[in-house]
């Protein structure tokens, strides 16, 4: 059976994101006002989303069955690489999701 | 509903509201790309419909929702996944300081749908109409929160339920996973402008990329805790390594 279709796993799971938004957003609007952030994590809060989106995002494009998956043939690769591209030009999302999203399909069909 | 109504949000002038809506409108369409990327994501990737469509409403976070779903869809262990959300969404606990000082003094229940709503555009809409501001926790400032706040949340909420009914009309060879990777790098770009996050991206990715095959995805736990360490690591060296300001010459 898929996990999704698994409804106590998805329950579970769905409590928990909920929490964890309501937890992460409204962490210091909930503390007394005496509770300040430390100096010393305001570094350590901002690199971990960066770095949590990029071990979703590397695994998603640079692998294959979970093995990696470096290759010129890899389509992902070139899509993401022009999506970068016109996102740091533009800094328009949906330019940026359109132009890899072509590349992908463009290589994809004709490879 | 009047009196549900005045328990969760602060009073507010209409006209301070109206800009709020105004100053979110033209991000109306980047949040339903996002969204309408979301929903078909998640029904892509295996979700059923109702599943999607209660996730979209309670969790309403797009980049934790995205991040989480390649391991939802293998069936990960549930701390992995839960654990895997709170460090994307940690930037909200930095959100959540920075804008504090604004709603410090309405009831608790106000300032828990307040933050709840206190999404990335919405912070930065906010902190650049309000941050140098003298007087805090003003009727304007909440109206224009919750302005912006109104537009974020049903532009987020349609589009990802039209995304979640249409999903299922695409073919998984299209590659709309690829499709939610693209909208997550989106949000990665503009927090990667310095050294140390770069470095922190470099090894994490790498990392991420080999340790793919380990068991119960905890491959990504371990990547993002030594990339993560390397970034701060980074980030220590550097500060030590400026150059301190000579200090003001008193004056005479």
């Amino acid at each position: 059976m898929s996990p999704f279709h698994d409804w106590a796993y998805m329950a579970f799971a769905t409590v928990g994101l909920t929490v964890v938004t309501f937890a992460t957003r409204g962490s210091f609007f909930m503390l007394p006002p005496s509770v300040q952030l430390p100096k010393s994590w305001e570094r350590a809060l901002k690199y971990a989303p960066v770095c949590a989106l990029t071990a979703i995002v590397a695994p998603a494009v640079f692998t294959k069955q979970h093995e990696p998956y470096i290759s010129w043939s890899n389509h992902q690769m070139w899509a993401l690489l022009a999506a970068g591209l016109v996102f740091a030009k533009f800094r328009n999302m949906t330019a940026m999701i359109c132009v890899g999203m072509a590349v992908f399909t463009a290589l994809r069909l004709w490879t | 509903m009047k009196a549900l109504r005045a328990r969760f949000f602060a009073p507010c002038p209409h006209d301070s509201y109206r800009e709020g809506v105004r100053s979110m409108m033209p991000l109306a369409l980047a949040i339903s790309v996002w969204g309408l990327v979301t929903g078909v994501a998640m029904v892509n990737g295996g979700m059923t419909v109702p599943g999607a469509l209660i996730v979209t409403f309670f969790v309403f976070a797009g980049s934790a929702q995205l991040a989480t779903l390649p391991l939802l869809a293998v069936g990960a262990p549930l701390p992995v996944v839960w654990v895997t959300a709170l460090l994307v969404n940690l930037r909200f606990v930095i959100f959540a300081a920075a804008s504090r000082r604004y709603f410090v003094k309405l009831p608790w229940q106000q300032r828990l749908l307040a933050g709840y709503l206190n999404g990335d555009l919405g912070f930065a809409l906010f902190s650049r109409r309000f941050g140098d501001a003298t007087e805090l926790g003003t009727p304007e400032q909440f109206g224009f929160f919750y302005g912006g706040a109104t537009v974020n949340w049903v532009a987020w909420q349609l589009s990802s339920y039209v995304g979640i009914i249409i999903g299922g009309l695409f073919p998984t060879e299209w590659g709309f996973e690829l499709a939610a990777a693209l909208a997550l790098v989106a949000v990665l770009i503009p927090m990667a402008n310095k050294f140390p996050a770069a470095v922190g991206i470099l090894v994490t990715g790498v990392l991420a990329v080999y340790t793919a095959s380990m068991p119960m995805r905890l491959g990504l736990v371990v990547s993002v805790l030594i990339g993560g360490s390397v970034a701060v690591a980074a980030d220590v060296w550097r500060s030590r390594s400026e150059v301190q300001p000579e200090p003001e010459p008193s004056a005479a």
